[in-house]
């Protein structure tokens, strides 16, 4: 333009876009940001890194197949079974585009869950970063409200009922338990109502609340940066960029997840046939058919169906599901308040119990996941219950041959020695498996363990714990 | 004199100019909250009032199936025959609201998602479930069966 500028080569169309947008919003300050943005290096695998990412990869899968069901899905008792199997059986790549919604569901479920146990296992949740793992807790809380609600849309038998037993079990929450019921349930029971409120959970509310939390925990991340690996695990060395290096890992990883999924799909386009993993459609739901036998929830519920099983009709002057869904209701509290009451963590210091803790709940939740699947139990009989006895000795064989791999795992390559918690779990599954001891006195006995391994702990030196990394 | 006066009155004057700010948001919340939350609890249903007769397709799944499962208001009944009596019970669980059903090899009433399991009279006999089945009074006459709730 002047005489002054000649010499320099033009803007590019990019350039002038840049200059009057940065002029506008001050985009230099976020491209200073991203410039400096880094991901610790060290100290354990960068996988734990990204598994964050693939959550989120996996939850934008299921917002834009989501939309695409929604172009025919109807809500109604007459529409919602026929609709959905009008979409898998006549509209084009509607099988496609149903079972990329159910599969992407389950592979976020358990990113979410591995991310999670890997923030916990290597106490990325402590100061200052006790807010983030909240809002993890708050965003693992949504996501099993989405499977939840959406279990019931396709409004099949197994929806029927899954749907039933679910909400039947917040009439035990105090004072407002029967208020609580009738809201979700749009009346007493289980009827269209539940599948119209369940329809507006599933898409509208639960995404609105999801993007919000989502936005809210990246902020978070945003601001703090990527927890560094615990002081006494690694020297701090320099970081990876985010940006392009990260990023383009992230981008590589998302292509990977992006291949299962097409892989999974297109094989086994109806789940894989575990229990708590089909989507066949089955016969439509009728509010007067007796609930079948076999019939479970989807495979991450299935610990929770399982402890309903095992407590008695009453215990303590409650009622059997009333005390169990305390049991779990204390249980998610405390994981929860977990930067709160690990110490240690907060410090910076070595924090084993912790790390045994996450350990101890793999165990607890995968011996119920297996009960739950009557592994070992199953009669040749289809018309004959499973064989409880028969299936808790499996179940506790296997659990107990895998933890004790990996108890020598952990005590020969991370030289792990606190296994109080773990010990106590496995020792419960012994108790209830192999020795057939009722399973809640079982419980009752790997928690005295767990006290007095505790207050054993606290009353060593200092420097004795310190012994044990991480 | 006057500034030490002017300055005591002001936090007060600015005191109750919070309480009524805060009273205001209070109340504007609780003018959204309640008539949301009326909103969301549904009308409460009518219930069976009195006598409830199956109808002619329920009586002939009855002699079909050996059972049949009924609505009665907001209520459900399993209705079956056993012992050359007729019976019936509420269908839903008293342990998470599944529905029964009656197993005749058996002589038992099973509810198939928690092992559930009740005798022919609604009682519990094994299982999770913490209370019988309230029991209800079925009456054949001719091709007709007339349901009526059992009074304590």
């Amino acid at each position: 333009m002047t005489g002054a500028q000649s010499p320099a080569a033009p803007a590019s169309t990019g350039e002038r876009l840049y200059r009057w947008l940065d002029a506008r919003f001050g985009l230099g300050r976020l491209v200073e940001f991203a410039r400096h943005k880094e991901v610790p290096v060290g100290g354990h695998s960068m996988v734990w890194y990204y598994l964050g990412g693939a959550t989120l990869f996996f939850f934008t899968v299921q917002l834009a197949s989501g939309v695409l069901l929604l172009m025919y899905y109807q809500a109604g008792e007459q529409t919602s079974y026929e609709s959905i199997r009008y979409i898998t059986t006549k509209v084009p790549f509607g099988w496609l585009v149903r079972s990329i919604h159910c599969w992407s569901a389950h592979l976020m479920i358990v990113a979410l869950v591995v991310h999670m146990f890997s923030t916990m296992m290597l106490k990325a949740y402590r100061r200052p970063r006790e807010l983030t793992w909240l809002t993890g807790f708050v965003l693992f809380a949504i996501a099993l409200g989405f499977g939840f609600s959406g279990y019931l849309l396709p409004w099949n038998e197994l929806a029927f009922f899954a749907t039933a037993v679910g909400t039947d079990s917040v009439k035990s929450v105090p004072v407002i338990g029967q208020w609580l019921l009738e809201v979700m349930r749009g009346g007493p029971d289980v009827t269209i109502n539940t599948l119209y409120r369940f329809f507006a959970l599933h898409v509208v509310i639960l995404p609105l609340v999801m993007v919000a939390v989502v936005s809210t925990h990246l902020l978070f991340i945003q601001v703090q940066g990527m927890a560094k690996p615990m002081a006494h695990q690694a020297p701090s060395r320099p970081g990876l960029r985010f940006f392009p290096d990260f990023l383009l890992r992230d981008l590589l990883l998302w292509l990977v997840c992006l291949i299962v999924l097409s892989v999974l799909v297109y094989l086994l386009p109806y789940g894989p046939g575990i229990p708590g993993m089909e989507w066949e459609l089955g016969k439509k739901a009728n509010p007067l058919a007796p609930a079948y036998p076999g019939i479970k929830p989807e495979w991450y519920f299935l610990w929770v169906y399982q402890l309903l099983k095992e407590f008695p009709a009453h215990l303590f002057g409650m009622e059997g599901p009333q005390a169990a869904l305390l049991v779990v209701t204390v249980l998610m509290g405390i994981w929860a308040l977990v930067p709160w009451l690990d110490r240690r963590a907060a410090k910076g210091l070595p924090s084993p119990m912790f790390t045994d803790l996450a350990i101890a709940a793999i165990i607890f939740m995968a011996y119920l996941t297996l009960k739950a699947w009557d592994i070992g139990g199953k009669s040749a009989d289809p018309s004959k219950l499973p064989d409880a006895r028969a299936t808790a000795w499996t179940c506790a064989w296997i659990v107990l041959g895998v933890s004790s791999a990996i108890a020598v795992l952990r005590i020969l390559a991370y030289r792990q020695r606190w296994m109080f918690f773990s010990g106590a779990a496995l020792l419960q599954v012994v108790l209830n498996g192999v020795f057939g001891v009722d399973y809640l006195i079982a419980g009752a006995v790997a928690l005295v363990v767990v006290i007095a391994g505790v207050v054993l702990t606290s009353r060593k030196s200092p420097a004795a714990r310190l012994e044990a990394p991480r | 004199m006057t500034a030490p006066v002017a300055q005591s009155s002001k936090p007060e004057r600015r005191s109750v100019l919070n309480w009524l700010l805060g009273a205001g948001v209070i109340g504007w919340a609780a003018s959204i909250l309640y008539p949301t939350l009326r909103f969301l609890r549904p009308l409460g249903s009518v219930g069976a009032g009195g006598p409830l007769k199956l109808t002619a397709e329920d009586v002939a799944t009855l002699g079909k199936s050996h059972f049949v499962i009924a609505r009665a208001g907001t209520r459900k009944v399993i209705v079956f025959e056993a012992g050359g009596e007729l019976r019936a019970l509420d269908a839903k669980c008293t342990h998470e609201g599944c529905t029964v059903q009656f197993v005749p090899g058996d002589s038992l009433v099973w509810c198939a998602c928690h092992n559930g399991k009740f005798d022919l009279d609604g009682r519990v006999l094994s299982g999770p479930p913490p209370r019988p089945l309230t029991k209800w009074v079925a009456t054949r006459d001719g091709d007709q069966v007339t349901l009526t709730m059992e009074t304590a």
